[in-house]
């Protein structure tokens, strides 16, 4: 029972980090938290239904489709929104994140209501191993975010790329002197943060159903995952999505399951009164 | 149509009032207060709760009071980081209201909600007439409450809080207090949703979850920023033109083919988001702009030193 409880709680956080990653890497360029992580993660679950579904692609494609969308979505709201508000500071960059998510939340519901809708996908019997239920939703979804956490890491710690992006993160003056443009470098942020919340659509959608509201469920776990990590530190977040989403489905011991995203809440406020720069971040306290 | 147009002032006068606090605690004071519809929730179900014993005054005093303690505590908690932490806290709280509702049957009756909450001032009139003395009840409480904050907001407290907005740490190194300055603000602005909150139980007589939705959160920043950050007046312009625009959307389902009452609801919504980022893009001042008060104003004979 405990097991399993820990390797569901181990799947639920692997889910988270993908997202987390993605509003960690924009908060590490743009010094912005990105409200609208979860419509994008919503759109994103949107986009794979209608390659899966409506086009016919295989789920597989239908998410690359997704991601690739996705990543036009997110450069679209930068060229369109958050480049011009570059210099006005966090807080009304933080504010329009918010408009986008409105926008991009209800062009969802828009075009295809309140209901809920699942992938054509066969799914398959549940593994069983030492008395441990494997679903095959969630041997899918490891594979697929560790493969990502993976090529993420390789990105930002051993290609000329990453390097460029952690120099803007660290001081985006001497990264100009260098020769490194923090716009150019924002821009595949971005892209990367839409391919990356895009695929936790799909995942998402694949664990529960698409249905408008998917991506607005997950919001706090995610900012929960990535304050934990310490706000704009790529291996903090993924550390701080598997510690809540184990703590998301321990909770179920003592909690009622209604209550889950009350415990991303209480870790967000314990770690506000005790540690504020989470695991592995900087200082947070104003100046 | 005396209905029609009591519906319409006192769902304007809600989104004032919400709007107002909003307006000190954001435009005036610089704090993000994503969880708007959370202090609006809580204000109407104590209202809610609290009215047949305590009676309609006291049970609004008690939620403002209430939503002022709640707003103290998550700010004094999250306000001396940066400002990204209110925010997300704010969007927590909003969130676990919601679940409490929904979940804690025994005391919010749950989905279902609260019915039969008391109004003010009902034996006065016959309950045909009661329409006019709600809608009087409604403009007087968004007067006063309007006075009380244009008040707070000339004055020194007020001069205070607009610079630790532009600068917190020359407004410290003045001799500020820069972190009680804020936990003020944002009490206030609390108590002031709350008092909103019980407007809309007094209104509806009967609350539940569905009412409360992140819809409340959207339209106060709508407001505020249409209004002007930290323009009184600009906020009450800026929530009467918005709940029009809105009403004339009701129209716009007769004119456009709609198949059903959800497209319209996120066409409302998704409109609002448009709204927010054009005007954060094309018009940060507002419509009706804070005044930029300078020296010369207080001191005429000071010769344009400034």
């Amino acid at each position: 029972m405990l097991a399993q409880l820990i390797l569901n709680g181990f799947v639920t956080g692997l889910l988270l980090a993908l997202p987390a990653l993605a509003l960690t890497l924009t908060f590490g360029i743009l010094k912005f938290p990105n409200f609208a992580i979860g419509s994008m993660l919503t759109l994103g679950s949107y986009a794979a239904w209608i390659g899966n579904s409506l086009l016919g692609m295989p789920l597989a494609v239908a998410a690359i489709f997704a991601a690739l969308a996705m990543a036009a979505v997110a450069m679209l709201s930068d060229v369109l929104v958050f480049s011009r508000l570059r210099d006005r500071g966090s807080i009304t960059l933080l504010v329009a994140s918010m408009g986008i998510s409105l926008i991009l939340e209800n062009i969802c519901r828009f075009g295809f209501g309140n209901s809920t809708r699942n992938f054509v996908f066969d799914v398959a019997r549940p593994t069983r191993w030492h008395g441990l239920r494997i679903n095959q939703e969630q041997l899918i979804t490891a594979v697929v975010v560790i493969v990502c956490v993976i090529l993420i890491q390789l990105l930002l710690y051993a290609s000329p790329l990453g390097r460029a992006m952690r120099a803007v993160a660290d001081n985006p003056s001497l990264a100009a002197v260098r020769g490194v443009e923090r716009q150019t470098i924002a821009r595949i942020t971005w892209c990367l943060a839409g391919c990356l919340t895009a695929l936790s659509g799909v995942l998402a959608g694949l664990d529960r159903a698409v249905d408008p509201l998917l991506g607005w469920n997950y919001q706090i776990p995610i900012f929960a995952a990535a304050i934990l990590g310490g706000l704009g530190s790529p291996t903090g977040a993924i550390v701080g999505a598997i510690v809540i989403g184990l703590a998301e489905e321990l909770s179920s011991l003592i909690l009622p399951t209604n209550y889950r995203q009350v415990v991303s809440f209480a870790v967000i406020l314990g770690l506000l009164l005790v540690r504020t720069q989470g695991l592995f971040g900087g200082k947070a306290v104003r100046k | 149509m005396t209905a029609y147009l009591t519906t319409l002032v006192v769902l304007v006068a809600v989104s004032a009032l919400v709007g107002l606090a909003l307006n000190l605690q954001w435009g005036v004071a610089g704090l993000v207060n994503f969880g708007v519809v959370g202090f609006v929730a809580l204000g109407a179900y104590a209202t809610a709760l609290l009215a047949p014993a305590l009676g309609w005054c006291g049970a609004m005093i008690v939620a403002a009071v209430l939503c002022a303690i709640v707003s103290t505590v998550l700010a004094f908690l999250s306000i001396r980081l940066e400002e990204n932490y209110l925010a997300i806290v704010t969007i927590g709280f909003g969130e676990v209201v919601r679940i409490l509702l929904l979940n804690e049957t025994w005391l919010t009756g749950g989905a279902v909600g609260i019915a039969d909450i008391p109004r003010p001032f009902v034996s006065l009139v016959s309950p045909a007439r009661y329409d006019v003395v709600l809608l009087c009840f409604s403009l007087a409480l968004v007067a006063i409450v309007f006075a009380l904050l244009e008040i707070l907001v000339r004055s020194p407290f007020g001069r205070a809080l607009r610079a630790v907005r532009d600068d917190a740490t020359v407004a410290a190194a003045l001799g500020k207090p820069v972190l009680l300055l804020r936990i003020k603000a944002f009490a206030i602005g609390g108590a002031v949703m709350g008092v909103a909150g019980a407007l809309h139980a007094f209104y509806l007589t009967y609350i539940d979850p569905s009412q409360f939705t992140s819809i409340i959160t959207a339209y106060a920043f709508m407001a505020v920023i249409a209004g002007g950050r930290g323009s009184n007046i600009g906020l009450l312009f800026g929530a009467g033109s918005i709940m029009a625009l809105l009403e004339a959307t009701r129209f716009l389902k007769d004119a456009v083919e709609m198949t059903d009452g959800t497209q319209l609801a996120a066409l409302r919504l998704g409109l609002i988001g448009v709204g927010i980022v054009l005007l954060l893009i094309l018009r940060p001042q507002g419509l009706l702009p804070e005044p930029q008060r300078r020296v010369r104003d207080f001191f005429p004979d000071d010769g344009g030193s400034a």
